[in-house]
């Protein structure tokens, strides 16, 4: 699988752009799925994972050949989407209060929101809950246990894709774990 | 609570297996005893597990063509030449091809209004008519090629005969049914080529006899 990647790669930069599909046609679904469980919406995940292919096409003459190609590729997946994630983050936190009541925070303004269709339609209930889950942990986190769980990616392998020492990988996943355990319980 | 407080980060290293064997006996042992803890990480290993249950996501289907669309254009000389190293083959065969092509065109386009013979022996060409004439007892050695004019034979060719933009002309009509002067005689064949079609055949199949040639 490395020695077929390698070479397509030393294709595409000979000028081979055709062979370029090929290293899509490879790792889209992956990229795709980091993409939406960071983001949680279609749109937005195939805008980000096509943008993440883009960039590793341009900068394709900055990548080592001796490392392997979707530790680099993930790199730029997962900083798109925390890219995308700041852009459009509200400058509150979930957990805080909304103003003028005395206890309702905005997780429970979230909560009214699964009543919309679109989220209705979905057969799946349990992986419907698992995204919405994985949504209310902070970005940090979030990336951590997507590569980690969905991605089964190791703990170096994570550390190279986030820039981030093993031992924060490890706290973040725990972290992640914990919140997502406790969320579990209540719900 | 304050017992799983202590001991969740002993939980989620067990839960990672980064345990020494020793710290995992101690930490069984207290979960037999400890429903708080046990129930923790039971909790903790039905969420992995659920997560890890999410299904893998597929990308759009027209996820690569809309990469591929958005690429910065090739420049022509880039696909130019990853054409070429797909298609070697075609590239020689076209380049073969045309080569071939000029230098036949170039003999076709020649030298048109002149008459041009080729062969060995004694022949009369008469301009006006456009006629070459081997007279009555000379002998043409080998092949003889005859171009823009046509050919009228009373003597005797010991090799083949190829009018190209003419015919071989009766000099005799008593002998209708063959083009030959009843004296005339040919020892080979005799090709008529009026067409370009016909005419490049004969090379074409001229050429071939000729490269098996060189490598007999």
């Amino acid at each position: 699988m490395d020695a077929v990647v390698k070479k397509i790669i030393i294709e595409v930069k000979k000028g081979d752009q055709q062979a370029f599909s090929e290293l899509v046609e490879i790792y889209k679904d992956k990229v795709y799925q980091v993409a939406y469980r960071m983001l949680g919406n279609a749109h937005e995940a195939q805008d980000v994972a096509q943008e993440a292919f883009l960039r590793a096409y341009t900068n394709l003459e900055t990548y080592d050949i001796n490392r392997k190609f979707s530790t680099w590729l993930f790199r730029i997946a997962t900083n798109l989407a925390i890219d995308r994630i700041r852009k459009k983050k509200p400058d509150f936190h979930l957990e805080d209060q909304v103003a003028g009541t005395e206890d309702l925070n905005y997780y429970s303004q979230i909560a009214t929101d699964e009543a919309l269709p679109e989220d209705q339609v979905v057969k799946f209930e349990m992986q419907e809950w698992v995204q919405n889950e994985i949504m209310m942990l902070p970005p940090k986190y979030r990336s951590a246990i997507i590569l980690k769980y969905m991605e089964d990616l190791s703990l170096k392998e994570i550390s190279e894709i986030l820039n981030l020492p093993v031992a924060t990988v490890k706290t973040r996943i725990h972290r992640g774990r914990e919140a997502l355990r406790k969320r579990l319980r209540d719900s | 609570m304050a017992c799983e407080n202590e001991y969740s980060h002993l939980i989620h290293k067990y839960l990672d297996e980064e345990m020494t064997l020793l710290e995992k006996k101690k930490l069984e042992n207290h979960l037999l005893h400890c429903a708080d803890c046990s129930g923790h990480l039971r909790e903790l290993r039905k969420t992995v597990a659920i997560v890890q249950s999410a299904s893998h996501m597929e990308a759009p289907k027209d996820f690569t063509a809309n990469v591929m669309k958005q690429l910065p254009k090739e420049t022509r000389t880039n696909q130019w030449k990853t054409w070429t190293r797909r298609h070697p083959y075609l590239i020689t065969a076209a380049v073969f091809f045309l080569v071939f092509i000029m230098s036949v065109s170039s003999i076709w386009t020649g030298g048109q209004k002149e008459i041009i013979v080729q062969g060995d022996g004694h022949f009369v060409v008469d301009e006006e008519r456009g006629v070459v004439i081997i007279p009555e007892g000379e002998v043409i050695s080998g092949d003889i090629t005859v171009r823009n004019g046509d050919i009228e034979i009373a003597g005797e060719v010991n090799g083949s005969i190829t009018v190209i933009n003419g015919e071989l002309i009766y000099s005799d009509l008593t002998n209708g049914e063959n083009y030959l002067a009843s004296t005339g005689h040919v020892a080979g064949e005799i090709n008529e080529i009026n067409q370009v079609f016909g005419w490049l055949w004969f090379h074409i199949k001229s050429f071939f006899s000729d490269v098996i040639n060189v490598f007999n």
